[in-house]
This record gives structure tokens, sequence and C-alpha cells, in this order.
């Protein structure tokens, strides 16, 4: 129910979008190659698989951004490891504080669901991206670090720590910039019967950024 | 009551001058009054006084000539042609504009003043009014004379400057305007500045010569113009090419991203048995790789074509804009508005 509010709330988004078109819309396809790890005390689960998705941005005057995300795929157990399909909905905001670098606050409703059963994420997240040019101001090279202060999985306490990291590189021509990223997500859950479960999502990124007139 | 003696001082010191023109001015009066009751015997000694050089008051030019000219037409009555004839010369000398009203004087009197004007050559230009002129759509209006048929030569020139520009050419008889579209010989508009008008004429009927000039002040009036665009400085452009400095920094920033892709990968992950190494792997050489590149290759060449593109549009939106301020600047100019105001001076002779 709660994941059908953040899809209804998203597709609202999604639908004021073209009304504010004349901002600069910004949109970007995204592939990405995902592997996530899990470690609940029975040893470390491994999956991979792809990420498909896009994004769109939209400028509020000359600091302020507004992101809204969308990606789903299919993650392929390795060996005793069931498959898994991950969908996410996320919004982001930013605001630029100096040329290279800016804040941004966002959350996002994410779900894992297997053949057994499925599993609902919502997190808050608080952080900044240093964007550094070079190559003349064509190539930006980028740096992101977010914490997680709120972050509810359900059937699980919220983790004691929880961040996201990632790096990569910018290449603009003309209107359109191609991005490569490698990001890692970490929640470090608290021991529950002498259990502590670890849980990570990694992936490398390549994204192509449209910009609509 | 010194203040009371002050006034009766300066009242004293005042009336004389008053006093004169006054005497003059009734003198002439009451000679106008005998000369309408044709008592011409009473009016020619009133008339005398006036332009006799024993006469103690002040007698303007105006009354000088006036005298002149109602002592010729008291002779003319009297019969004493050849008198009058010296006496409407020596008014027309004085104002070759000077006339007589054919409802006013007989016509014994009328072809006596003819004679004179036959005898006398003189040239005159009437003082310059104050006008304020479109040359697009109104011109310049100049009153010369000439006594008798002459050859009348009517030059413009600008104090000091240029040849001298011909407004008119040819013989006249009489009065006539002539019309000045405010351009000079070179078809340009007259600059601002002290122009004279001389008029020089020679007699065809007598060997005689007379010339004149008048001095007017020319000034423009232009709605203010704009201001183009300044040029753009260093400040308003975009660096077209990478400084050396600049470039060596692009190999320290590919090996940042290299490094925090590898840190990121490995640090975080190690209690997680590591974690898609190898997409940090490859993001972490595309930006040592790019790094490096970016660095060989602008310490080549350098250019940042965007910022060349930039440059290019701002240059070309400042001359646009330039255009667009001369355009209207232009249009400025040539509403611009003549102002004509006499200038002291009158003379006789080149």
């Amino acid at each position: 129910m709660r994941a059908a509010c953040v899809i209804v709330g998203a597709a609202m988004l999604g639908g004021a979008l073209p009304v504010v078109a004349q901002r600069s819309l910004v949109v970007a396809p995204v592939v990405s190659l995902a592997e996530h790890r899990v470690d609940a005390g029975f040893g470390i689960e491994r999956s991979l698989g792809p990420i498909l998705g896009g994004v769109g941005t939209l400028p509020f005057g000359s600091r302020l951004t507004l992101a809204v995300r969308a990606l789903g795929g299919s993650l392929f157990g390795s060996k005793g490891v069931l498959d898994r399909d991950v969908g996410e909905l996320g919004v982001e905001a930013s605001v630029a504080t100096l040329p290279w670098l800016s804040l941004q606050a966002g959350a996002g409703r994410r779900a894992y669901a297997t053949k057994l059963g499925r599993q609902g994420w919502t997190t808050v997240d608080l952080g900044a991206a240093a964007r550094v040019p070079f190559a003349g101001g064509a190539i930006h090279g980028v740096w992101r670090a977010a914490l997680f202060p709120v972050v509810s999985v359900s059937g699980l306490r919220g983790p004691d720590v929880a961040f996201r990291a990632a790096t990569g590189l910018e290449y603009r021509v003309r209107t359109t910039t191609l991005g490569v990223e490698y990001s890692l997500e970490r929640y470090d859950f608290p021991a529950e019967a002498g259990v502590r479960r670890l849980e990570q999502l990694s992936g490398l990124t390549l994204l192509l950024e449209l910009r609509l007139r | 009551m010194r203040r009371l003696a002050w006034v009766v001082v300066l009242a004293a010191g005042a009336s004389p001058a008053l006093a004169a023109q006054g005497s003059t001015a009734e003198l002439l009066g009451q000679a106008h009054q005998f000369y309408e009751r044709l008592e011409v015997e009473r009016a020619l000694p009133l008339l005398r006084q006036i332009v006799s050089p024993n006469w103690p008051f002040e007698v303007t030019p105006d009354q000088r000539v006036d005298a002149y000219k109602y002592l010729g037409a008291c002779l003319a009555v009297a019969g004493k042609r050849d008198s009058a004839v010296l006496y409407f010369r020596a008014a027309i000398e004085r104002d070759p504009f000077t006339d007589l009203d054919p409802s006013l004087f007989t016509p014994a009197q009328l072809a006596t003043f003819g004679e004179a004007r036959r005898r006398t050559l003189a040239v005159a230009v009437r003082p310059v009014q104050p006008a304020r002129v479109d040359p697009r759509t109104a011109r310049v209006t100049f009153t010369v004379v000439a006594t008798h048929a002459a050859l009348v030569d009517v030059k413009l020139s600008a104090s000091g400057a240029g040849p001298p520009l011909s407004l008119f050419q040819g013989t006249m008889d009489g009065v006539r305007e002539i019309a000045w579209d405010g351009l000079l010989a070179d078809r340009r508009l007259a600059p601002a500045g002290r122009y004279t008008l001389a008029v020089a004429g020679r007699s065809r009927i007598t060997s005689g010569s007379d010339s004149a000039r008048v001095y007017f002040d020319l000034r423009h009036e232009v709605e203010t113009l704009e201001d183009t665009v300044p040029d753009l400085d260093r400040g308003r452009l975009l660096p077209e090419r990478i400084s050396a400095e600049a470039a060596r920094h692009d190999v320290p920033k590919g090996l940042g991203v290299a490094a925090a892709a590898l840190l990121i990968a490995g640090a975080a992950t190690g209690d997680l048995g590591g974690g898609e190494r190898a997409g940090a792997a490859v993001v972490a050489a595309t930006a040592a790789v790019t790094g490096v590149v970016a660095f060989r290759t602008h310490r080549r060449h350098g250019a940042i074509p965007e910022n060349v593109a930039a440059n290019a549009r701002r240059r070309a939106e400042r001359d646009s804009a330039n255009a667009s301020v001369r355009g209207r600047n232009a249009d400025r100019i040539a509403a611009t508005l003549l102002l004509v105001s006499p200038a002291a001076g009158k003379g006789t002779g080149p």
C-alpha cells in the first residue's frame, strides 16, 4: 500500500513535469550493473544483474534542482541464492552552495521481491556532491556521499550505519552528458540474537543526460 | 529720509536720457501730424531739426531714416524734386529696406522715391530672426534687398572654416526671400557655430556696388544619443584556452576519481567479501586515462570549444546591440533641429 502511494506520488510528479518543461528539463536513461550482497548470519548471499530506469531533473532558479528517479531490474543469485527483482522510486532536491559543491536531500522507496516474499525499504538521505571540472569544463569528476538518517525496512529494525558513496565522471558533448559512476550503499543492522545483518548494494552505472528545451 | 534722497538723485540722473528720446519722438510725431494735415511748411523745420548735427537729443537710426523719408516726401509735395531725391537717398542709404506705402503717398512722391532708388545702390540683409527649424521639412529664410536692379551674390560661410556656400547669384530688384536648407556645399548638415551671411551687389544701372553682412549663431538640437555597449574585456569573456597550469591539474583530478572508486570498493566492503570491484576498476581506469589524455590534449591544443562558441555568441550579441544603437542614433541625428539666433555684429563691405 505504501509502495502504491509512492508510485502514485511519483506519477503525479511525472505528470507535472511537462507543465514546466520550459525550465530546461533534463532526462537521463540509466543502465546499471548492480551487485547485492547480504550477510544475515548464513554466509554472504550475492546476486548480480542489470537495472534500468531513468532520472528526470528540473532546475528551479539557478541553484535549486529537483530530480525524480524510477529504476527497476532483476538480480540473479549466485549458487543457492534466490533471484530477486528490485524496483525503486525516489526524489532528490539539490542546492548549489558553491560552484563545485551542492547539498542534497532525498527520499526513496525500494522493494526487493523474491518468489518467497517481498521486502520494502523506505529511506531518507542527506548528503553532498562535489563536481570538479577538468579538461576545460567538458569533463567533470564527481564525488558523492550521503548518510541515511532514516531507513525503514519491513521486518527489520533500522540499521545502525547506513550510507552511500559514489564517484565517477561526466563527459559533456553539447547538450548531452554521458556519465559513468561507481556507487555503493552500505547498511549495518543491529545484532539480533547474536547475529548482525550486513547488506550492501553496489553498481556501475551509465547514464545519458539529454537536455530538453 | 536718506532713501528718499537717493530716489531723487537717481531720478534726476535718469531723466535726461528719457527726455532726449521723448523729445525726438515728440518732435517727429508733431512733424507727422503737420504732414498729414498737409502743413508741409510747418513740418519741414521740425524734420530738419531732427537730422541736424546740432540737434542735442539722441536720434535712433529708425527715427533718422523716418525723418529723411518725410523730409523727402514734404519736399516732393513742395515741388522741390531734387532736394526730395537727396533726402530720399539719404533714407535709402541708411536703410535699404525703406519704402513708401502707395496708399499713404502720392504718385509724385512715389515717382521721386523711385528716382532716388534708381540713383542709389544699396543692398542689405534683415537681421536673422530666432527660429527652430527642422531641415527635413522647413527652411531657414533670409530677407535681402537691392534698391534697384543689380547683380547680387549672397554667400553663407561658417566663421573661419570652409569655403562659402552660394545661396543666390543673379539679378534682383527689391526685396527677396532666400531659403537655406541647412546643408553646406558638401551636402552635410551645417555644424553648430557662428555664420556670416554676406551680400554683395553690383548695379546694372549705375557703376555702383554695395555689400552688407549679418551674423547668426547656429546650434543643433538632438535627442540624447545612446552609448554603445563597450568592448568585451577579459573579465566578460570566458577563457578560450586552457592554461598550462590548469592542464597539469587534470591528472590529479582524474587520479582523485580513480582513488575514490577503489577506496569505496575496497575499504568499505571488506567484511562482505568485497563488492562489484570490477565496476570500481572500470571507473578508476577510465578516470585515470581521462586525466592523462586531457592533460596531453590540452598541452598540445588547449582550446575550449564551448567557451570559444560562448564568446562568439557574446560578441555577436554585442555587435547586434551596437548595430541597433547606431541605427537609433542615426535616426536621432537625422532628426536634428537647427536653432538659429541672431549674433552681435552687422557690417558692410567684405
